[in-house]
């Protein structure tokens, strides 16, 4: 019974607080077409969150994933307004974010740098590389038409950003659970000396980690772009905290204290039905911002509390 | 084994501290099982023994932070229980541990007051009061210690100096104990912290000195104690003794040779060490293992033992000279080539170097050799069927006692997880396998099995390279050992000359007192 507490509580949580929602506003909340809507609402946070996930696998923080996000829509949007065919410039804001992954990546590993204070200066250098691109402001205009449909429109009645969440979230499933780069991964997040003498690479695995953060915290910035048809050089401001909100809360979920995929997906599902919930209920947003902080804090007392009953 | 009558010409009745039959067990393991230890008030006493005679342990009921199962504690006659860090403290007890507590931006002054009551004027910190005191201090124990600068641009020894200060500042002390205090110290420095420990005892505090330098035991103390498997085994006057009866206490073993083979003398050497510079001196070492052969790695702590099986696991590059495996280089710091060319390791400190803790057994089994659970070759999908086959295989053929592949390690006993440290190399045709401390912490059955293991690698073909503190266990398994003291090789002992008193005299040889000896 513990255990499924354990390992189902925060699932539970969940089908709890779309329930309680569906019963509070049946018209609006519990409809299918608000569900389904959810899911894309939730897909830059889950995608983002993805990212965060991989790097926490390694037991580290990237903390320059807002800013990465900022630098992947006004990059996507300065390349098209220099005539860029989109599908480059879309390669081309990926490897650039690939770039500050690997950078951040070998910095933390090869001289065992705090990841946190690593990747605070490289998300300042970024911030700093996206407001010179942008000269400080909103870009708009020159955005293809074929570029914005990758987050606009409805396929089979789904829209097409949850095909985003789907695809990214079974990519990293798979490669952490079933591919052995996972299982690199995680062994250095749960003891780096222990998996080094184990003849794990930090190096390279570290990088991969960081690399895959950025990569992904780049898409969402495009998809944010071609979803609004704008870049703003703070757009990605809102996502760090919601993202590794929704790790922490996917933590207590599944697997005890590790970050998982199924787990973070979980996470920001909580954080997108409270706040699509709350909104719907007419509650304002600072108090949704009030009663996130408080789940969060629920869902890590109760999983300490019952790791310590043990 | 019975134990020795010691004999204790130092009078109780003189005595500022007594320890009577101390005894402390571990769950299973004796620490301390019948301890005697009588320190004379502003005497200088040498507490020696080997590894894990329990020095550390009687020290800890000293300082409160261990409360013995039996034996009594006297101070100035009277029964004590020392209940705490801060109890002990109050009696007057100041102990100086190996790695030194100083906050390295601090000064001597703003290091000594830590934890201290600061003098005060009115709301403030009375800075000139604290050099006053301390300048005081400094004056009688060591004059030239610079008060001013950051304790982190000091030597080691001036570090020590710091900390002899501190011990001596609030209320008085009475007893100071020193924790192998000299032994990264410059002969040089380690002459003035002498001059520092001589001065104090003429002022009354008394000093417990556990050091490994038997030279300056003899020099500087007056009276000793030696240990041997937690139990006083001898003591009295340093004046009538000397060395040798020192290590003849420590080691007061039966002579015996162990039951260890030489490899046929035809068999081929597999691991060729060829002056590779390790250690803070930079000595160069070279040895050859041969397939079959387990050499014996023996060094007290700190003698550089780990770091020089790390280094030639690759866990740090070396800087020089050449490892080969099988007549193949070794390139420097790379764990991964190793591995591949078939050397294997079992680290010294299962929990922190050897298990990843958070993952499953099945996990921690595969993590070394992850190509061999592929769904097929070449393809890097996982296969948890295989790391299940993979993990009932080491169940079985170590005998492993557990539940589900999928459970933490750490659901296992000692015994157990040291197994599955050595089940990660299940599979793999291995050519050399290290050995850290193979059997510590386990308990006589697993022990065993461990032993078993070992020669069953070697029979195999295996070249194993086995650092030990454990001198029946060195004895058991190999026939030749090389010994390390202050990051040199002091002795290699073979054949009749292997025996515990000589590996233990080697490994109490001090540079400056090393001779030749094979």
């Amino acid at each position: 019974m513990t255990t499924f507490v354990r390992r189902y509580g925060t699932l539970v949580a969940l089908v709890a607080i779309i329930a309680a929602f569906s019963i509070a506003s049946p018209q609006a909340f519990g409809t299918a077409s608000n569900l389904i809507n959810i899911t894309q609402q939730m897909t830059l946070l889950a995608i983002v969150a993805i990212g965060a996930t991989v790097v926490m696998a390694v037991g580290e923080f990237d903390l320059s994933t807002a800013s990465v996000v900022s630098f992947g829509g006004i990059f996507s949007v300065f390349l098209f307004k220099l005539g860029v065919p989109a599908p480059l410039a879309c390669l081309a804001v990926l490897a650039a974010a690939g770039v500050f992954g690997a950078v951040s990546g070998f910095i933390v590993a090869r001289f065992e740098v705090l990841s946190f204070i690593t990747t605070l200066a490289v998300g300042t250098i970024i911030g700093g590389i996206t407001f010179w691109l942008s000269n400080g402001a909103t870009l708009f205009g020159d955005i293809p038409a074929g570029f914005r449909d990758l987050a606009r429109g409805k396929s089979f009645g789904i829209p097409i950003l949850t095909f985003w969440l789907i695809g990214v979230a079974i990519m990293a499933w798979l490669v952490l659970d079933k591919i052995e780069i996972g299982r690199r991964l995680y062994a250095i997040g749960g003891n780096r000396e222990a998996a080094r003498l184990a003849g794990v690479r930090i190096v390279s695995n570290t990088m991969v980690a960081f690399i895959a953060s950025a990569v992904l915290a780049a898409l969402v910035g495009m998809l944010l772009t071609a979803r609004i048809g704008s870049a703003s050089p703070t757009g990605g401001g809102g996502f760090l905290l919601s993202a590794y909100a929704a790790v922490f809360l996917g933590m207590t979920a599944f697997r005890e204290g590790e970050a998982n995929v199924p787990g973070t997906l979980v996470g920001a599902a909580i954080i997108a039905v409270v706040g699509n919930g709350l909104t719907i209920l007419g509650v304002s947003t600072f108090m949704q911002d009030i009663i996130t902080g408080l789940i969060i804090l629920a869902a890590v007392l109760v999983r300490r509390t019952g790791a310590q009953g043990r | 084994m019975t134990k020795p009558e010691p004999d204790l010409t130092l009078r109780a009745d003189h005595a500022f501290l007594t320890l009577r039959g101390l005894k402390k067990h571990f769950g299973g393991a004796k620490a301390l099982d019948g301890a005697d230890l009588v320190v004379e008030a502003g005497s200088v006493h040498s507490l020696v023994g080997e590894n894990g005679a329990g020095k550390s342990t009687l020290i800890k009921t000293l300082s409160g932070l261990i409360v013995p199962d039996a034996g009594e504690i006297l101070v100035d006659g009277l029964p004590v229980t020392i209940a705490g860090v801060q109890h002990a403290e109050s009696l007057g007890f100041r102990f100086i541990h190996q790695e030194l507590s100083l906050v390295p931006y601090f000064t001597a002054v703003e290091n000594a007051f830590i934890g201290r009551p600061y003098p005060r004027k009115g709301p403030f910190i009375d800075r000139a009061a604290m050099r006053r005191t301390i300048e005081e201090t400094a004056r009688s124990i060591a004059p030239d210690l610079p008060l001013d600068i950051p304790v982190g641009q000091m030597t080691t020894g001036q570090k020590q100096l710091v900390e002899i200060i501190r011990a001596l500042i609030g209320a008085p002390a009475r007893l100071i104990v020193m924790d192998e205090p000299t032994a990264s110290l410059s002969d040089g420095e380690a002459a003035r912290l002498h001059e520092a420990v001589k001065k104090m005892s003429d002022k009354g505090v008394a000093v417990i000195f556990i050091s490994h330098r038997l030279d300056e035991v003899m020099q500087i103390c007056d009276s000793f104690t030696v240990l041997r498997s937690g139990c006083t085994v001898g003591a009295g006057r340093i004046a009538e003794t000397d060395r040798a009866g020192l290590v003849h206490l420590m080691s007061g073993r039966e002579e015996v040779r162990g039951a260890a083979q030489m490899p046929a003398p035809d068999s081929p050497v597999v691991l060729r060490v060829r002056d590779v510079p390790y250690g803070s001196r930079g000595t160069q070492v070279s040895f050859d293992i041969r397939a079959g052969e387990i050499l014996g790695l023996y060094g007290l702590v700190g003698a550089g033992r780990s770091s020089l099986m790390k280094l030639i696991w690759g866990a740090q590059p070396h800087a020089g000279g050449q490892i080969e495996l099988d007549g193949k280089v070794l390139r420097a710091g790379r764990i991964s080539d190793r591995i591949a060319k078939g050397a294997a390791y079992v680290p010294e400190d299962r929990r922190n170097e050897g298990l990843i803790t958070s993952r499953s057994i099945a996990d921690n089994l595969a993590v070394s050799q992850l190509p061999k659970v592929r769904h097929q070759a070449g393809m890097p999908w996982t296969s948890r069927r295989k790391m299940v086959e993979r993990s009932e295989a080491v169940q079985s053929t170590l005998s492993v006692k557990m539940g589900s592949p999928w459970d933490g390690p750490l659901t296992l006993s000692g015994g157990n997880q040291q197994k599955l440290l050595f089940g990660r190399w299940f599979g793999q045709a291995t050519r050399l396998l290290i050995l850290d401390e193979p059997s510590r912490g386990v308990d006589v059955g697993a022990k065993a099995e461990i032993h078993a293991l070992a020669r069953r690698f070697a029979a195999q073909g295996a070249a194993v390279l086995m650092t030990t503190s454990d001198m029946d266990e060195l004895m058991a398994l190999s026939a030749r050992v090389l010994v390390l003291a202050s990051g040199e090789i002091t002795a290699e002992l073979t054949g009749d000359s292997l025996t515990p008193t000589r590996v233990i005299d080697a490994a109490f040889q001090h540079q400056t007192e090393k001779e030749t000896q094979v």
